[in-house]
Formats: structure tokens, C-alpha cells, sequence
């Protein structure tokens, strides 16, 4: 029974960072592909704001998104630039990049 | 959270006002009727010359790290044989993640951000806010004062089609003449779009990426792309639309110069410019404008001399000496 909160709280817990997940999945699906490659960066930066949100939720994912597309400019040198690894790793990432309790059950 | 907008837009609606306005005074000095459609639609395209005239600089870069790109294209080559024939997910991402590195450890980033993108976007919504206030006989923001709004809002093109009006607007009140400007509009819109697309696509793009699902995908908007257009030709102001039209047109003839100067390496457009320049050079060496001398290196390419048709001044034997 406590198992089942748990994972209700969990599910709760993530349906922002997903919500937001599934909003940028279908940004980069329909209008990233419009104007095609232009980023100067590797990861793009909606790949980035995917990965951050995934790695470090809304909030805190947000920001580094946000201070990326800000860096992103003509000027900017570019490169490969990867999004910080959360220090809590405890989450697992379906095919689709919703994120759910891991199966170890550490969460 | 639309007055955020607007106070956020604030400065940008300002100075789309005052080049509006400044393209307005001067066509209307010129002896423009200044409450003519055609006057204003002018404006709106002074006002795109002058965006895209500020956005120049960022385009010269580019220019700058393409013809960088072109000397480092052998090694750009060694990086794509490398994973010739490679689809797979991971091997895609080791490619750009390599690719990525190298432009940045020899500052031949071809690509320019989204700021050139985005900045039309606060512009746009400028214009079209314009737009709807003069409409409602609203005064805008700034140089754009009551007189000017209000001739701006009742201005109509050719006299039948007002600038404020959609398609949409067009069919509620019967008015052909904007619908067929609009539709017009529309397919010169989609016809630019198209092939600026095309162009990247079928020329500009190396055999590579060409094999890469993604660009597939791509490929694939291309075709999806026009509807966009069809949206919003039936829901956006003629004024907005003028503004549309000439940013994509300015857009395709920038494009097309730069793929016909600058190709990226291993493309189509590349390989058409070595065709070109070959032919000049042999048209130069049968009109004996310059000469192939021995290779510098034993093996290596032939030298190209430029034959001088200037006569070469004659000197002194003294000079002559003095200079060496």
C-alpha cells in the first residue's frame, strides 16, 4: 500500500517536468524542423531544454535552458556543450523522454 | 500576461514605428499620396530593408566562417568519410558531436543561433499590434501619432483593399479585391519559401546529411511548410503579410548568392561551383589570359599565372638596381 503512494506521489512529483517534456518533444517534432539547423551549439538547444528538464525538472532545468538560449548567440564560439548531470541520478527515461521511477526502486 | 508582452515590446514597437514613419515622410515628400495604401505597403517594405540591413553584420560572419569553412574542407571530408555510411542513432550524434568541436577549434561555425529567426518575431507581433491599433483608431506608442495611425489604418491598396484587413475579414465583408491580394500573396509566399528551401535542400546540403533520417524529416516539412502559409494568409492583416512576403524574398536572394559563392563543401552546389570555375579557367587559358606553369611541388596541382595585358612600365637600368 505505501508502495502505491509512493509511486502516486512520484507520478505527481514528475508530471510537471513531463507535461514539459512532451511540450518541447512536440516543438522539436513540428517547428525546430522549419528552420532547420542553425544552432551554434551541440547539443541544439531544445535538445538541451529536453535533457535539462529531464536531468533537473522544471525549475531548475528551466534556468540552465534559458541561460543556454541566452549564450547562444552569432558571436558565440559554440561547440559541444552537454547539460550539467543532476548529482541525484534516481530517474529512468522512456523511448518517448517521459521520466519515471527507475526499476531499482531507489526513488 | 499581454501587457507583460506589450512592456517587454515596448522599445521594439517604438522604433518599428518610427522607421515606419520615417519611410512614410520621405515617400510622402517624394509627392506620394500620404494616405495612399501604396504609400504605406512602401513603408512596410523600407521597414524590412532596414531590419534586414541592421542584420548584415551577423550575415557577413557567417559569410567569413563559410569562406573559412571552404580552406578547412578537406579535413571537414575526413570527418565525413569517417562515418560514411554509419545511420545509425549514435553514430549521427559521435558525427555532429565532432563536427560541433572542430568549428569551434577553428571558428568555421557556419550556423548563426536563432537570434536572426527570433528577432523577427517581436517585430512581427510590432507590426501586426500597429496594425490592430490604427485600426481601432488607437494612437501608437510612439512616432506613430494619431493622424499617422489613423491614415495608416484606413490606408487601402489600390483604394479596394484595405491593409488592416485578413482574408478572413475579406470573406465576412464580401471585399474580393483583398482576397485576391492575399491569395497572391500567399503563393508568391510559399513559392520563396519553397525554394529557398530547395535550394539548402537540394544543393547546400552535403551527400552525408543527405543520407541522415533527419534530413528525411526535413524534407518531408518541406512539402508541409506551404500550408503554414495558408493559415496565415487567411488570418493575418494584408500589412502583416506585406511584411512576410518581403523579409522571404530577401531571404531566398540572400540565400541564393551565398550557395552560389560560398557552397558547403561536399554538396551539390559545391561541386557545381568547381564546374563553374574550371570553365573560367579554361576560357581564360584559351583566350591567353593566364598560364598554367609547372606545379610547385613535383605531382602537385599546376600553378595558374595571371597573363598582365598592362604594359610594364620601363626602367632605368640605374632604378632598376637601386630598387633591388
Amino acid at each position: 500500500m505505501t508502495s502505491a503512494i509512493r509511486s502516486f506521489a512520484l507520478a505527481v512529483w514528475l508530471l510537471p517536468r513531463n507535461i514539459v517534456v512532451a511540450l518541447l518533444r512536440g516543438y522539436r517534432a513540428l517547428i525546430s524542423p522549419l528552420y532547420g539547423d542553425v544552432c551554434r551549439y551541440y547539443p541544439s538547444c531544445s535538445a538541451y531544454a529536453l535533457g535539462a528538464v529531464q536531468e533537473h525538472g522544471v525549475f531548475v532545468g528551466g534556468a540552465l535552458a534559458a541561460r543556454r538560449v541566452a549564450r547562444c548567440h552569432p558571436w558565440a564560439a559554440g561547440g559541444v556543450d552537454d547539460v550539467p548531470p543532476s548529482r541525484t541520478h534516481r530517474y529512468r527515461r522512456t523511448r518517448f523522454g517521459f521520466v519515471v521511477a527507475s526499476p531499482h526502486g531507489k526513488g | 500576461m499581454e501587457n507583460f508582452f506589450l512592456t517587454i515590446l515596448w522599445p521594439i514597437r517604438w522604433l518599428v514605428e518610427l522607421v515606419l514613419v520615417a519611410w512614410h515622410w520621405l515617400f510622402s515628400a517624394l509627392g506620394m499620396d500620404p494616405a495612399g495604401g501604396l504609400t504605406w505597403v512602401l513603408s512596410i517594405v523600407g521597414l524590412v530593408i532596414v531590419v534586414r540591413a541592421a542584420l548584415i553584420p551577423v550575415f557577413v560572419r557567417q559569410i567569413k566562417n563559410q569562406r573559412k569553412m571552404l580552406e578547412v574542407a578537406p579535413q571537414i571530408k575526413k570527418i565525413q568519410d569517417k562515418y560514411k555510411g554509419k545511420r545509425d542513432q549514435l553514430s549521427r550524434e559521435a558525427m555532429s558531436r565532432e563536427m560541433m568541436e572542430f568549428y569551434k577549434e577553428t571558428g568555421t561555425n557556419p550556423l548563426a543561433s536563432c537570434i536572426p529567426l527570433l528577432i523577427q518575431m517581436p517585430i512581427f507581433f510590432s507590426l501586426f499590434s500597429v496594425l490592430n491599433n490604427a485600426q481601432h483608431d488607437k494612437v501608437g506608442v510612439g512616432p506613430l501619432n494619431a493622424a499617422l495611425s489613423k491614415s495608416f489604418g484606413h490606408a487601402s491598396l489600390f483604394d479596394v483593399a484595405p491593409l488592416h484587413m485578413s482574408f478572413q475579414d475579406a470573406l465576412n465583408e464580401h471585399n474580393a479585391a483583398v482576397m485576391i491580394v492575399a491569395a497572391v500573396m500567399v503563393a508568391l509566399m510559399v513559392a520563396s519559401q519553397f525554394y529557398t528551401q530547395l535550394q539548402i535542400m537540394s544543393k547546400n546540403i552535403s551527400d552525408e546529411t543527405k543520407n541522415s533520417p533527419q534530413f528525411r524529416q526535413q524534407r518531408m516539412l518541406m512539402y508541409f511548410l506551404p500550408f503554414i502559409f495558408l493559415f496565415s494568409g487567411f488570418a493575418f492583416p494584408l500589412g502583416v503579410m506585406f511584411y512576410w512576403l518581403t523579409t522571404n524574398i530577401w531571404t531566398m536572394v540572400q540565400q541564393f548568392l551565398v550557395i552560389r559563392a560560398m557552397p558547403t563543401p561536399g554538396s551539390e552546389a559545391a561541386r557545381r561551383r568547381e564546374e563553374r570555375l574550371a570553365r573560367k579557367r579554361e576560357a581564360q587559358l584559351a583566350a591567353g589570359k593566364i598560364v598554367l606553369a609547372e606545379p610547385a611541388v613535383e605531382g602537385g596541382e599546376p600553378v595558374v599565372k595571371r597573363v598582365s595585358t598592362q604594359r610594364v612600365q620601363p626602367k632605368s637600368n640605374k632604378r632598376g638596381k637601386k630598387r633591388r
